[in-house]
């Protein structure tokens, strides 16, 4: 051992990592530049230890999940179709919506005095838990017993990017980290060849607010989600240039390792240490990320039952790469699908036509998604989350004043449905009650704030110590507003 | 094993005899108290951030902190409670204080509770420059700083680094440009005479180099939160180049630091302002807007207007303020109602949210053309005005007659008429429509008729003075005369007149179904049009009057332009026919035509532009209850400066942007040159002098080295004038910088982060310079300065814009594919990668520092991008220009590190070069994609080793 990896096994002795993400006097940002020093000091080889920024580190007490997939349906599903069964709601279809319920309220689109809009489909309830789930998603019936669904989430924002940013950021506006930055900041990469925090995209567009829905906001740039790609080039640059094989790369490496080994004997910069492991890391990456994104040699019966098609870009693979990195110690697993903002106002984006298809593409592979997970025992560990970033209005949207073509519904913060699975939520329960007709909630309300303070403690963090130093203030995931974890949905 | 004290020790010993209430005692009450009893909260009515609060009496009665007496004071009393009850801080809100800050606590009470405004609150104090015992080392006064400092923990500094070492830091520092190989040579000559001077000489030809201003205009850029993209969800393209190349011009012309302030905040308002000051400002139009559907414009205007509060206070006086908004600061004593007197000086701009971004200024491509551009757009400005003067007399003089009552029916919307103080308004339901259109049938009150007034009122006038309803487009206005047969036939109009000089959009649009007059996106007050007829109309007895309006359509997909609430008046002043006859009037209405023409032919692009409102229609500025937009409380009156610094000098009756920009860039300000002294260091030292360059408020670091940031700071406002050049001159040259980064053991322990200044710098390359850097050692860079952003070669897949965007990469070969990296197009939503991998921030909001990380990522970019790529193949083309290897790797190596290679490096790449010649001969396939021969082959993968190298990556 030499001096360097002496200094860091004493640092550590004297100041866990975790005794600074508490304590640390001099603000974190210092504190991670400096044992971004001295994390180098392990020597070049693939050994990791504590002070490496993305190594694993043990929450404050144990916890329920290790691993989250977010399915994020970006754009807003509407709750009445799916989850919410609110009968009253049929009854009133197409009266005028009551005066009580449009004062002071300001909406997105709606004008006037909207009409009341029933459900469009039908509802039955399921499982021995006699879940409440439409006819929309027959996958889903079959694992009522493994969902907690929650009807009575609250936001605050009724835009997409602005709510987009509250539900991934804990704040409307731009510059905060994304909840797989927090966790990845507090917990690490479990996978060293793979990045601790992956996005995936589908649905043809990207969501709104785009890249600040994985950024690190003020945390080191380390932590930010990594967006993943289907195709020959899963992450940016993970290819080698065209006449640089896989052997003549290695032995390009070799030398510059050897070089750079060199340069730290001269200057004794750890950062060169650091540089060295991370240039390992990457040939690394070359293999394990196009292999672990390529899902043309899972076996036929598997991308059946998961709907999935090699070579394409859909939700249905997008599902089955989740169990992979999963399986692969992946943290924060992180899907967008666009394309459920269903106003009305076009064939794509209504109730009628497009949310059909939404559902279709879904509903098969979130199935597949639970069975697998379950199958391979990981669903205890793994906390699966589906909603969108709030809800829909039980009127029917008239844009500018006038009836829409199509059938749809606006955004409305002040209810909407999410569900979780595994990773210690209580399996077959329904928390939380919205009023007749589904528009504001009756009982047990749960902001996106506690959603957060609820996702920290299921990873063992008190959300109100789990915060980073910045600009005068103890920042923290679930702000500066009172947070409550939902004790209901713990198991 | 540790064998040295590590450096963190010292920054905490134990204090001198005297206490210092801001360096000893307020880090105490921010650290155990001010949390509960601070700017957010004052629970039992205490507080620790003003003296005379804390002098005072609590909710029990009893005085918390009585001077010269602790044990009488009741804060002394309860921190040393053994009751748990009673205790301080509460059990559950952290845990006692230490023996030795109670003692610091009770030795403060006791000498007399002296209070201290922070350290950087207080203007900087002229020091004596320190005695050292190594006295031959300094070369500049800052050096002694450093060096007492390093005497004083029983270190040396570091010996002088290699002249191509300091060649390289400075060139990077300066124009983030690696040196040339000739430029290494004649400097190592130069430096083998003289070694000062030939530094001097050398940092004179790198400040003047026309690559300074694009190196330090990224800097900028980041707290200017620059993108080439308007942001949140939409995230459109944006036309805001000419600010960025205003940037670069100002940081070459080293325009003065105080100017450079005064320029980006007001130069709008500034005499007789040139172009170019009317560009700068163009730095507070690049906070974001939100063209969302359904997106309401007042509330992301008034986002916007905090942006740029929170961007003026961090980027010039590094203090946090946007927590200011919800309540008073936590820890420094800042009140929340100063955060509406200073959000006033924002408050009154034009710009709303609006989708197309107006107001939009025409800007020559040319700036030879800017003068003229500037005059003729003045010219026009003058001529509206005149235009208006003449107009708005009239306005007041005519008698407005109002109808004594109106018929109405309406297509997609409910008119009803009610008469308000006797006259007759029309008011729409709340389901209007967008297109809506209204016909009101009235007798008018006169026999002739010149003129139509149509006045728009909000529906509450009280409300929308500070929370502005939805606003009307009048797309089609018609009036028709009905006799009394019920035969209708048109009037012809003339003219629409706004009721201010320079109306968003032309009134006239209104006769011919464009956009055209209206209260758009949102009305505040009422506001009113006239129009003017053709030629006078006689009124026969018996006949009506219709007038027809035909509204807008829906705006950002979702609000009608609809109005809401009105009321006609008619006139028979002559005056409003015949005043178009008058000189002047046709003289101003030729000048604006001209002016207009001859700006058309001047070749230009536009950039959103910072303007007041008119005066005559100001918004109200009132204080958001908790910080909540929709909630507002006091009206501000004026605009001001927190009390906490030295007051406000206004030039007129009023304060405008243009005082605060003053003030700011003013050497009273405490703040504002001390945080430019600490970002050039942060710079060119990688931490700054304080380290946390986002927060110099009581919950920051205090600086390693206080009074050096004072000395700096005075010589920068004072002896170099704000001259950015001559701060850079003097740290570049100082012997603290020219030191070897070479990092002992010693150091690497006892001051890892080398905050004391016992080594030189030694930083990993920005982004930006990564790329500058590759491209220089290929000899591809193309050095043309300014102009429309580049976009290089994207890896595939990267480009999935939300709404329509293209990238369109030139072809190899074309010099527009190899421009520095600060004309890349700055896209908010998605960043170009070689970017997000090496730390540059998304620039959605002010960037004070940028962390500076260590990733596979980074390996990947530099290995295999197609930028990199097809660099390493160039560079090994120039190395090809040597004679024989051994000369081939030495000049690709000092090209990529600017060293002389050594014998075993040489060794290395010679047998790397044997390994991968005999690889590519064994595989000719793979050979073919890289190169004609399998040598030429094995040479360009050498030289994606050598941009690779770890001395590569850093300056």
């Amino acid at each position: 051992m030499n001096a360097l990896q002496h200094l860091a096994q004493e640092e550590l002795r004297h100041a866990t990592r975790r005794h600074f993400l508490k304590e640390s006097a001099f603000g974190l940002g210092a504190l991670w530049l400096g044992s971004n020093n001295l994390m180098a000091a392990s020597g070049a080889k693939v050994e990791r230890d504590a002070t490496k920024p993305l190594d694993t580190v043990a929450p404050s007490f144990a916890p329920k999940a290790k691993r989250v997939i977010f399915l994020h349906m970006a754009g807003a599903p509407s709750q009445f179709e799916l989850f919410d069964h609110k009968p009253v709601l049929e009854k009133y279809n197409g009266k005028d919506c009551p005066a009580e319920y449009l004062e002071g309220q300001r909406f997105a689109f709606i004008q006037g005095v909207p009409q009341l809009l029933g459900p469009q489909f039908q509802f039955k309830q399921h499982g021995q838990s006699g879940a409440w789930i439409s006819d929309r998603l027959p996958s889903l019936h079959k694992h009522a017993d493994k969902l907690c669904i929650i009807k009575s989430m609250v936001t605050d924002q009724f835009n997409h990017a602005p709510a987009k940013l509250m539900m991934h950021t804990g704040n409307a506006n731009l510059g905060y980290p994304s909840m797989g930055a927090w966790l990845t900041w507090g917990l690490g990469t479990e996978n060293q060849n793979l990045p601790g925090y992956m996005v995936l995209l589908s649905g043809g567009r990207p969501p709104r607010a785009g890249a600040a829905l994985w950024s690190t906001g003020f945390l080191p740039t380390v932590y930010q989600g990594v967006q993943c790609r289907s195709g020959p080039d899963p992450i940016l640059n993970a290819a080698n240039p065209p006449g640089l094989n896989r052997d003549i790369r290695r032995a390009a490496l070799d030398s510059l390792n050897r070089l750079n080994t060199r340069t730290h004997e001269e200057i004794g910069d750890p950062e060169t240490i650091t540089r060295i492991s991370q240039y390992e890391m990457a040939y690394r990456m070359q293999v394990s990320v196009p292999e672990i994104m390529s899902i043309k040699d899972e076996p036929q019966p598997v991308l059946d039952m998961y709907g999935a098609n090699p070579g394409k870009t859909s939700f249905a693979n997008n599902c089955l790469l989740a169990r992979k990195l999963a399986e692969n110690g992946v943290r924060f697993i992180q899907l967008f699908d666009w394309g459920w903002d269903t106003h009305g106002s076009n064939a794509q984006e209504s109730l009628n036509v497009g949310f059909l298809k939404k559902c279709e593409d879904i509903d098969k592979a979130i199935g597949a998604l639970l069975s697998d997970l379950e199958m391979r025992g990981m669903l205890e560990d793994t906390l699966v989350v589906w909603g969108g970033e709030f809800g829909r209005t039980p009127m029917q949207e008239n844009r500018g004043g006038t009836a829409n073509a199509f059938v749809g519904r606006d955004h409305n913060p002040n209810a909407f449905t999410i569900w979780m699975a595994g990773g210690g939520v209580k399996p077959g329960i329904t928390y939380g009650e919205t009023d007749d007709l589904g528009y504001r909630v009756a009982k047990d309300p749960v902001q996106v704030r506690d959603f957060h303070a609820t996702l920290l403690q299921l990873f063992g963090f008190d959300h109100h110590k789990f915060s980073f130093p910045f600009q005068g203030l103890n920042q923290k995931l679930t702000g500066v507003k009172p947070a409550k974890v939902v004790k209901g949905i713990l198991a | 094993m540790l064998r040295f004290p590590p450096i963190i020790a010292f920054l905490t010993l134990p204090l001198a005899a005297e206490v210092d209430f801001s360096r000893d005692i307020r880090p105490l009450l921010n650290k155990h108290c001010t949390a509960c009893h601070g700017g957010v909260k004052e629970a039992g009515d205490v507080s620790f951030i003003y003296r005379e609060l804390a002098l005072g009496k609590g909710e029990s009665g009893k005085t918390v902190i009585v001077p010269g007496n602790p044990d009488a004071s009741e804060m002394i009393v309860r921190i040393l409670s053994k009751d748990p009850d009673d205790v301080m801080p509460k059990p559950e809100h952290g845990p006692p204080l230490a023996k030795h800050e109670v003692d610091l606590l009770r030795q403060w009470i006791k000498e007399g509770a002296k209070w201290g405004e922070h350290w950087s609150f207080v203007p900087p104090q002229n020091h004596p420059l320190p005695e050292v015992k190594q006295s031959a080392w300094p070369k500049r006064d800052l050096d002694r700083f450093i060096l007492a400092l390093l005497e004083k923990e029983n270190l040396s500094p570091s010996k002088h680094a290699t002249s191509e070492a300091w060649l390289r830091r400075a060139s990077f520092d300066l124009i983030g440009l690696p040196p040339t190989i000739e430029e290494l040579d004649a400097f190592e000559n130069a430096a083998a005479e003289n070694l000062d001077a030939a530094i001097a000489a050398e940092t004179d030809r790198l400040l003047a180099s026309p690559r300074f201003g694009e190196r330090w205009a990224s800097v900028w850029q980041d707290l200017a939160r620059y993108a080439d993209t308007s942001g949140y969800a939409d995230d459109h393209r944006r036309k805001v180049w000419k600010y960025r190349d205003w940037l670069i011009k100002a940081f070459n012309r080293d325009m003065p630091f105080d100017q450079f302030t005064i320029e980006q905040i007001g130069g709008d308002l500034i005499p007789n302002a040139t172009l170019e000051q009317k560009i700068a400002p163009t730095f507070h139009r690049l906070a974001q807007i939100n063209n969302e559907g359904g997106t309401d414009d007042e509330e992301f205007r008034v986002a916007a207007v905090m942006d740029r509060m929170s961007t003026t206070w961090e980027t010039w006086m590094g203090v946090s303020f946007g927590c200011v908004q919800c309540h008073s600061h936590p820890y420094d004593p800042i009140k929340h109602e100063e955060y509406f007197t200073f959000m006033e000086f924002f408050n009154q701009t034009l710009d709303a949210d609006i989708e197309e971004d107006p107001p939009l200024m025409p800007v020559p491509l040319d700036e030879k053309d800017y003068e003229l551009s500037n005059k003729l757009q003045n010219e026009i400005k003058e001529s509206e005005k005149a235009l208006f003067a003449v107009r708005d007399k009239m306005d007041v003089t005519s008698s407005w007659k109002h109808p004594s009552d109106i018929t109405a029916t309406a297509t997609k919307a409910i008119l009803t008429i009610r008469k308000e103080n006797g006259i007759p308004e029309f008011h729409a339901d709340a389901n209007a429509a967008a297109g809506a259109q209204y016909v009101l049938n009235f007798d008018a009150p006169l026999q002739n008729l010149t003129a139509l007034r149509l006045e728009l009122i909000p529906r509450d006038p009280k409300t929308a003075s500070h929370t502005p309803e939805w606003g009307a487009e009048i797309r089609k206005f018609q009036l028709q005369l009905v006799d009394s047969s019920g035969k209708t036939s048109d009037v012809p109009l003339h003219e629409v007149i706004a009721d201010e000089a320079h109306p968003m959009f032309d009134p006239n649009g209104s006769l011919h179904g464009k956009r055209g007059w209206g209260t758009y996106a949102k009305i505040s007050k009422a506001r009113h049009a006239t129009f003017v007829l053709k030629s006078p109309l006689i009124i026969p007895d018996g006949s009506k009057l219709r007038v027809t309006i035909l509204h807008g359509g829906a705006y950002l997909g979702s609000f009608p332009m609809v109005s809401r609430r009105g009321r006609l008046f008619v006139t028979d002043d002559m005056n409003w026919i015949s005043h178009r006859d008058q000189p002047e009037v046709v003289e101003a209405i030729k000048s604006i035509e001209q002016a207009k023409q001859k700006l058309k032919v001047i070749p230009s692009t536009t950039v959103p532009q910072l303007v007041e409102r008119d005066p005559e229609h100001p918004r109200a500025t009132h204080v958001f209850v908790r910080g909540n937009w929709l909630d507002k409380a006091d009206f501000i009156k004026e605009a001001n400066t927190p009390k906490l610094f030295p007051p406000l000098k206004k030039e007129g009756p009023r304060a405008t942007r243009l005082d605060l920009a003053r003030w700011i860039a003013s050497p009273e300000n405490p703040l504002t040159a001390r945080v430019a002294v600490n970002r050039f260091w942060l710079e060119l030292f990688g931490t700054g002098i304080v380290p946390t360059p986002e927060d110099f408020g009581s919950a920051g670091e205090a600086p390693t080295h206080p009074e050096l940031l004072d000395h700096l700071t005075l010589r920068f406002s004072g002896e170099m004038k704000w001259s950015v050049k001559s701060m850079l001159r003097e740290l570049v040259t100082s012997a603290a910088y020219r030191q070897d980064s070479a990092v002992t053991d010693e150091l690497a322990q006892r001051d890892a982060d080398n905050r004391l200044i016992a080594r030189g710098p030694r930083q990993r390359l920005t982004a930006e310079m990564m790329r500058d850097h590759a491209l220089t050692a290929a000899g591809l860079i193309s050095h043309k300065i300014g102009g429309e952003p580049i976009h290089p070669p994207l890896p595939p897949g990267v480009w999935q814009p939300f709404v329509k965007d293209t990238w369109n990469t030139p072809k190899v070969g074309d010099p527009q594919r190899y421009r520095r990296a600060v004309y890349i197009y700055y896209k908010r939503g998605l960043q170009y990668p070689l970017f997000g991998s090496f730390d540059a921030p998304l620039r959605d909001l002010c960037s004070k520092r940028r962390m500076v990380s260590n990733t596979p990522l980074q390996a990947l970019t530099v290995l295999n991008d197609e930028a990199f790529h097809e660099a390493s193949i160039s560079l090994s083309k120039q190395m090809s220009s040597a004679p024989d290897l051994d000369s081939r790797i030495a000049l690709g190596y000092r090209t990529t590190t600017s060293r002389h290679i050594s014998k075993d490096r040489t060794d290395e790449l010679r047998d790397l070069h044997k390994r991968l010649t005999e690889q590519y001969r064994s595989n000719p396939d793979e050979m073919k994609k890289i190169a004609a021969n399998a040598e030429d082959a094995a040479l360009a993968v050498l030289a994606s080793v050598l941009l690779n190298l770890d001395e590569s990556f850093t300056r």
